[in-house]
């Protein structure tokens, strides 16, 4: 199989994740739940863990990086931690479910910054018009799932703080591709997978909590601090983190985002959208072919997303699985993206890359498209 | 032996003492004290040598990391002193 679905989770890991989450299987316990040495070990990891995820995001504090099941759960957090029943948020035209649903449970009040795709000053200005004192939170992708659209975080981050509005930043398809810093951005909270660009293993995931920012618990119970408390301890990270660690997971995050901080994420982005110039260059000189990307790249990473003329797009994924590749088809759980982007009634297709794809495999891909739509192009 | 126990609120922040420690060049050790050194139930702490109380002190202010407590074991016995 050739896999270009890492936009869903990146499916390639390096051998030293598994490799790590094989040793914390065999000497690691749980951490803060004894003094004996696999407690010890376990605690070491997940204080290494969170220490250099405080680096690579610009943090002083690795207690404020709290560990998370995945984006979906970190943004729960963020979200319900900000918004009350009936609240008032802002939100891009590009968010997954994952923020849209709970706000939708929320009842709240919802504006959405709608801009085209790859405008990023649309963006900005969309988020100006509606970002009003009172609002209760700002949330936005840094990068569509859908379409690689690399969202202005920064312009919004400089909006948020002179209205003194906190702003979520969902970074599930940027950490570890793109810069992030918490402290310059001044975001209220970063939420992210560890099973991305960070090429941790599924069931991980990271939120980043400014040190002044109100927290809310979604679960309650242990967490091997002040016990004999019946209400969740008021520090982080303990006050997010009720229940056993994911050991395993941990310990495979922290191999993961050392192979990304050793390679560099600027040549991971670099070669992501090398692959996805040639995929669409070549995708695009097919008949029928209706590609979504930005000129040169520029306001894009490495995902692209398509649709051929007359084709439905989940035949598509289809011939292409039965010819050994692995894309996404469909809406993505990301109906208000394409609702923006006008391809809510067909989906795409969304072919994405990682830092284990190769040219040879985007070439390959070229080579059988036409036959996998089963068209003479 | 004689020695200081320097109480954290959690694990985590154990390790933020011991980091900090460290960068001083001061070694410790972190642990679960005593249960009846804490009313809160369970809790970690950082071990040092007495002769290292000042620095150790210095060096904790310095990094935002207030202890919750400190003890004195001494003949077999903790006692709390002022930080």
């Amino acid at each position: 199989m050739i896999y270009f679905d890492s936009a869903a989770t990146s499916f390639q890991k390096p051998a030293s994740v598994a490799a790590a989450m094989w040793e914390a299987l065999a000497a690691m316990s749980s951490p803060g739940r004894g003094g004996y040495s696999a407690a010890a070990r376990a605690a070491d990891a997940a204080f290494q863990c969170r220490s250099e995820l405080a680096e690579m995001f610009g943090m002083k504090n690795p207690e404020q990086v709290v560990f998370t099941l995945n984006a979906t759960h970190a943004l729960n957090i963020a979200i319900k931690s900000l918004v009350p029943p009936g609240g008032k948020a802002v939100i891009s035209g590009y968010e997954h479910n994952a923020v849209t649903r709970p706000l939708e449970a929320l009842g709240a009040d919802v504006s959405v910054a709608s801009a085209p795709l790859f405008e990023p000053e649309a963006v900005t200005a969309a988020f100006n018009r509606l970002i009003v004192p009172g609002t209760d939170a700002v949330v936005c992708s840094h990068v569509s799932n859908v379409f690689g659209f690399i969202q202005p975080v920064e312009d919004i981050a400089a909006i948020c703080r002179s209205r003194r509005v906190p702003f979520i930043i969902d970074a599930s398809q940027s950490a570890g591709v793109l810069p992030l810093n918490m402290g310059a951005l001044g975001a209220a909270f970063i939420a992210m997978p560890g099973h991305k660009g960070l090429y941790g293993p599924q069931g991980t995931g990271v939120l980043l909590c400014r040190e002044d920012v109100p927290t809310r618990p979604l679960l309650e119970g242990g967490t091997g601090s002040q016990s004999i408390q019946q209400q969740m301890p008021d520090f982080l990270p303990d006050r997010l983190e009720a229940g056993t660690l994911n050991m395993p997971g941990i310990a495979g995050l922290l191999a993961g985002i050392r192979y990304v901080r050793r390679g560099g994420q600027e040549k991971i982005l670099a070669h992501e959208k090398h692959l996805t110039q040639i995929a669409a260059q070549g995708l695009a000189a097919m008949p029928g072919m209706r590609i979504f990307a930005s000129p040169g790249l520029r306001h894009q990473t490495g995902v692209l997303s398509l649709t051929v003329e007359g084709l439905d797009v989940e035949s598509i994924g289809s011939a292409l699985a039965e010819r050994g590749f692995a894309v996404r088809t469909g809406i993505h759980c990301a109906p208000s993206a394409h609702r923006t982007a006008g391809t809510l009634d067909t989906g795409t297709v969304r072919v994405s890359f990682s830092d284990f794809n190769t040219p040879e495999e985007v070439a390959r891909l070229l080579r059988v498209f036409p036959g996998a739509l089963g068209r003479a192009f | 032996m004689e020695h200081y126990i320097i109480l954290a609120r959690s694990v985590t922040y154990a390790q933020r003492m011991q980091k900090s420690l460290g960068r001083a060049g001061i070694r410790c050790h972190v642990f679960r004290p005593p249960r009846d050194l804490t009313d809160m139930g369970c809790a970690y702490a950082v071990r040092i040598a007495v002769s290292d109380l000042p620095g150790a002190l210095t060096a904790l202010h310095r990094d935002g990391l207030d202890p919750v407590q400190i003890f004195l074991f001494q003949k077999g016995l903790y006692q709390e002193v002022e930080a």
